[in-house]
């Protein structure tokens, strides 16, 4: 069965536009849980309330509001809000191209599939083939529900990969948090023997490599509970802490 | 300083160094609350629980299964939740470092900032040592992180002189491309096509310069609000956008394109 699209519109490349459906990539393989009473197991409801009445409220009798002053709200409709997203909702202006190797990790928030659309599937694999070559990633803007992504095109397979792309102002600079000073820098043995481990551990990225046994565990533990049989509650584990790092990595290094 | 979402240790074979795990993303987005719309009184929201009609703390809340073969209820509290993988809700064991080119982005979930915690100077120490060796290799470290019930395969490496980590997608969270309607054979453009499109990206490349974007969306729903804070209306397009029209000539398009490209 084929995939439901999230959206349908054109990528601009040029004056050439290439008719595109959206399709999620990825989903959540969480074993999900519902929230319940602990005692009887009843389920939980969340209820809007009016502090004020102490009364449930219904969806109908709300507004959406911002907060200006300490007392003073401004109401907005569904549409005053995405009067914001602008013109051009149904277009990715795909105006200039980066090489995708040079984005950072932190950048990449969520990942798309883009679809052909019966019309203009030459278009589709006249871009795939063209980035896959030039090895070009599309740049362009994308608004969908609301929010508006820096997004980026790529080649993946046979298919274009669409990636939301977080804003620069949204990035934590990892050095607005302090350090510490320390006394003694790692000396260079340290450091060597350190990067020997490393090398030691060095192996190709094959993602299939990886399962989350977590899930499993989880799995279990319903199992277990599900049985009738008692959880062991895990003993906290104190880790110890570095004191000797040499001797700690010349241990490491011989283990 | 902000609240730490985890905290626990780093283990590098047999080094350990407390860590702590900051979000590295903060929410820059314009946020609403519900009111109630006769007096603009923020709305809360509670939980009930449905059987007995009554509020219940947050500490009587526990974990119900419902997807059992017999279809019976299974609960599970948070700390039994946490007998799951006592030792992996605490530490990141670094199991192998990898090279960053080999991750494909299609895994690169969220970004996290990992800091020492504790200012002994072993601990201080033993994370420089990290920051260092990784920021003198192009290999990143590979390791499992459990928070709030998911375990995430993680990769960690050296950012201006901290250690940053990345949750992953697992193998399985990536669909497959195979649904996806992509084109056939006979769509397959002519070489004379392909390099007219390439020679049109490369005078449209530049580097990644994430600066240069900027959400118009937040600054225009801000001059909204603002607007409506003076009691001025808002204009609501009236019409939906039409798709744009696929261009009946490719080879027509791309060679207009690059003549407008070259002029500038």
């Amino acid at each position: 069965m084929a995939p439901r699209s999230l959206w349908n519109g054109s990528i601009a490349f040029g004056l050439v536009t290439v008719p595109v459906k959206v399709y999620t990539a990825t989903e959540s393989k969480t074993v999900h849980f519902r929230e319940v009473h602990a005692k009887d197991g009843g389920k939980i409801e969340h209820r809007r309330i009016c502090p004020k009445e102490g009364k449930a409220v219904d969806s109908k009798e709300t507004v959406r509001g911002y907060q200006v002053s300490a007392r003073k709200w401004v109401e907005l409709t569904d549409e005053e809000v995405a009067a914001a997203a602008g013109t051009q909702t149904r277009l990715i202006d795909v105006d200039h191209f980066v090489p995708a190797s040079e984005i950072d990790p932190v950048y990449y928030e969520k990942a798309y599939y883009l679809g052909a659309q019966d019309k203009g599937r030459d278009a589709y694999a006249l871009l795939l083939a063209a980035l896959e070559k030039a090895d070009r990633a599309g740049v362009g803007r994308w608004v969908f529900h609301n929010r508006e992504r820096t997004v980026i095109v790529r080649p993946l397979g046979d298919a274009l990969a669409l990636h939301t792309m977080r804003f620069a102002d949204e990035i934590v600079d990892p050095s607005d948090f302090d350090l510490e000073r320390v006394r003694r820098k790692p000396t260079e043995q340290e450091i060597k023997m350190a990067g020997s481990l490393v090398e030691g551990l060095h192996t190709r990225f094959d993602p299939s490599d990886y399962e989350d046994t977590y899930r499993q565990e989880v799995l279990k533990l319903i199992e277990a509970k599900a049985a009738g049989k008692n959880i062991e509650l895990p003993e906290p584990e104190e880790a110890e802490p570095a004191d000797d790092l040499l001797a700690q990595l010349e241990a490491s290094l011989s283990a | 300083m902000p609240r730490s979402l985890w905290t626990g240790s780093l283990s590098f074979g047999l080094v350990n160094v407390p860590v702590a795990l900051f979000s590295g993303v903060r929410d820059r987005d314009l946020h609403f609350r519900q009111l109630h719309a006769k007096d603009h009184t923020p709305i809360e929201t509670h939980r009930f629980c449905a059987e007995e009609d009554e509020e219940v703390p947050y500490d009587e809340i526990a974990n119900g299964y419902d997807e059992t073969d017999d279809g019976e209820m299974v609960i599970l509290t948070d700390a039994e939740l946490a007998a799951a993988a006592p030792h992996r809700s605490r530490t990141i064991d670094i199991e192998a470092f990898v090279d960053l080119e080999d991750v494909d982005p299609i895994y690169f979930d969220h970004p996290y900032v990992v800091m020492p915690s504790g200012e002994a100077e072993g601990i201080q120490r033993a994370y420089r040592l990290l920051v260092e060796v990784m920021g003198r290799s192009d290999r990143a470290a590979l390791g499992r992180v459990v928070m709030r019930t998911k375990e995430y395969l993680a990769l960690i490496r050296a950012r201006e002189e901290r250690l940053v980590l990345t949750t992953l997608l697992w193998h399985d969270e990536v669909r497959p491309t195979d649904p996806v309607p992509t084109p056939t054979k006979k769509d397959k453009p002519a070489k004379k096509e392909v390099d007219a499109a390439i020679e049109l990206i490369e005078s449209f490349s530049c580097d990644w310069d994430p600066s240069r974007y900027k959400d118009e969306f937040q600054k225009r729903l801000r001059k909204i609000v603002n607007k409506k804070a003076k009691g001025q209306t808002i204009e609501i397009p009236d019409e939906k956008d039409e798709q744009p029209s696929p261009v009946p000539d490719l080879m027509a398009a791309l060679e207009r394109s690059l003549e407008e490209a070259k002029a500038g």
